[in-house]
């Protein structure tokens, strides 16, 4: 079995008598990168803080490479690079300056140092401003030098903290590539608030919500899980009000929306709770009253399931 | 030890690369020069003993701009969250800031060189008195320092870091009137030992006794103390 690279197991956070964060329990075994979702202040930058070693926890056991973070802080931080929400840069510092400072601190050997600065410069496309202050860049190079900073030493452990935020599209799809490189062969904690990134390179998503795990599984298994947000949806013209009628009587369709769109056409949304091909007997159902144009099932997006567990999660 | 060079080494190119080791410097340097010279005009006695008292006040209305950054600095910069990160033990980040604001009080304290030159080409001062007093000087120094730092590890706002330093200091410095005042000899000794002007006196006098030296080693390592296990326990 392949040991976890990063593990928490029923971890607490109080900040004074207020619990932050409620038995919080999973793991991101190396060469996966688990997306971590959540609205704002749902614990998710104190988690990572936590696994990074900027915070203890108040109970539970939070491991990184199998080194206990209360008790081997040391020796795990040598194992994590670490991306806070504001990348953490000195203004004053040159670029290049900045990056051997971490370097440095990294422990990172004295003959290596360069080919290593080179490395990630290279990789986040930072060339153009190597010699430049820090307090001249913009958003988009302080995240990239945030990220590039993470990067040295090349760590087993990434976590990540909103790394797409302030970027441009193009630097977003170069960074997004970077962090699915790094992924195969290293353990990735990724916070982001944009579902569309968990999906095209998260291998599972984590849904946090007032500090609780909410679920934790493959973006396509809690798409599955969640077939009761499942919708038909179908063109049509004809007598609306008796299809929408006959439409409500079947089994297995919750409810049923229209709206009328241009040429007398009508656009009918029916909500479903089974996998079965219902299609077939909704299509036969309004061809034998109206005229059908278009009928496909949509699936729900991880937006509805991340919706459907923070709905969910309010009411805990 | 490479954690605690590295940020010895960041925190003096940030000194270097933002005005304040510049202002520190300067206005050290003028502020020591007027009190050398007015002091050296007036009594027209080739010695350091009042300049010395001049420069030690001065030392601790700077020292709160020099300490103020420290960690506060670092708090607002979101910088913290890196460093306690990093695989860098905590005493190594204490240390190496300390070192590095330690540093700047040694510039500043061998600029003041220059005015001995006048003293020894047309006077005949006593060295051990000199020397006796640089020592007292640079020990005073290294203990305000480690009181300012401590107070900028206490709090987010670099203003208010310097704000209780500056008082701090001077009450450390003004202990000694309160001698005056107690009625058993315990207390005036125990209030005399806490003063920092006390002991300076001493060193300034060419007393350098291990008593003065071991208050101020005392002060040091309590406050860098503290300051460590603060920063712990703020994890």
């Amino acid at each position: 079995m392949v040991t976890p690279a990063i593990f928490l197991s029923d971890v607490c956070k109080n900040y004074g008598p207020k619990q932050i964060i409620h038995k919080i329990s999973f793991d991101v075994k190396p060469g996966e990168i688990v997306g971590f979702l959540g609205p704002n202040g749902a614990g998710k930058t104190t988690t990572m803080k936590m696994i990074a070693g900027a915070s203890t926890a108040t109970s539970g056991i939070v491991e990184v490479s199998g080194f206990d973070m209360s008790t081997e802080h040391h020796e795990a931080s040598k194992q994590i690079g670490y991306l806070p929400e504001h990348p953490p840069l000195y203004d004053v510092l040159e670029v290049s300056g900045y990056l051997k400072f971490i370097a440095n601190a990294k422990k990172i050997p004295r003959q290596t140092i360069k080919k290593e600065l080179d490395r990630v410069i290279n990789a986040c496309q930072l060339e153009q401003v190597s010699k430049t202050e820090i307090y001249k860049l913009s958003k988009g190079y302080r995240q990239r030098l945030g990220l590039a900073q993470a990067l040295l030493g090349d760590p087993e452990v990434l976590l990540l903290d909103e790394p797409t935020a302030g970027l441009d599209p193009g630097q977003i799809h170069e960074t997004r590539e970077v962090i699915k490189q790094i992924g195969t062969n290293h353990a990735v904690l990724l916070s982001t608030h944009i579902l569309t990134e968990v999906t095209l390179i998260c291998d599972r998503v984590a849904i946090i919500n007032q500090g609780c795990l909410l679920a934790v599984d493959t973006p396509s298994s809690l798409q599955k899980a969640s077939r009761e947000t499942n919708r038909v949806n179908l063109l049509a013209s004809g007598n609306i009000n008796q299809l929408k009628a006959e439409l409500e009587n079947l089994e297995n369709v919750h409810s049923v929306m229209s709206h009328k769109t241009q040429h007398d056409l009508t656009n009918i949304t029916c909500n479903v709770s089974t996998e079965d091909a219902i299609e077939t007997q909704i299509a036969k159902i309004t061809t034998g009253i109206s005229k059908l144009y278009r009928i496909e099932r949509q699936q729900p997006t991880l937006e509805n399931v991340f919706l459907k567990y923070i709905k969910k999660g309010d009411s805990l | 030890m490479s954690g605690l060079f590295a940020i010895y080494k960041k925190e003096i190119v940030t000194y270097f690369r933002s005005p304040i080791a510049y202002f520190l410097i300067s206005s050290f340097l003028l502020g020591t020069g007027y009190f050398f010279i007015y002091n050296v005009f007036s009594t027209g006695a080739a010695t350091m003993d009042l300049t010395f008292r001049d420069m030690a006040f001065l030392l601790m209305i700077l020292i709160p701009v020099l300490t103020m950054r420290i960690f506060a600095g670092e708090y607002a910069g979101r910088t913290m969250d890196l460093l306690v990160t990093l695989p860098i033990f905590t005493w190594q980040i204490v240390l190496g800031k300390y070192l590095a604001a330690v540093t700047i009080l040694l510039i500043m304290t061998l600029a003041t060189f220059i005015n001995l030159i006048p003293m020894f080409l047309y006077g005949n001062p006593h060295i051990i008195n000199i020397v006796s007093g640089y020592i007292g000087f640079v020990l005073l120094g290294m203990a305000s320092i480690s009181i300012g730092q401590l107070y900028s590890a206490l709090t987010k706002n670099q203003i208010i870091a310097a704000l209780l330093t500056l008082p701090t200091l001077l009450g450390f410095w003004w202990l000694g009137q309160l001698q005056n005042m107690q009625s058993s000899a315990f207390m005036q000794n125990f209030v005399g030992y806490l003063a920092f002007s006390i002991h300076y006196s001493e060193l300034i006098r060419g007393l350098l006794r291990s008593e003065a030296v071991v208050y101020y080693l005392l002060v040091i390592l309590t406050s860098v103390t503290l300051t460590i296990n603060y920063i712990k326990w703020r994890r």
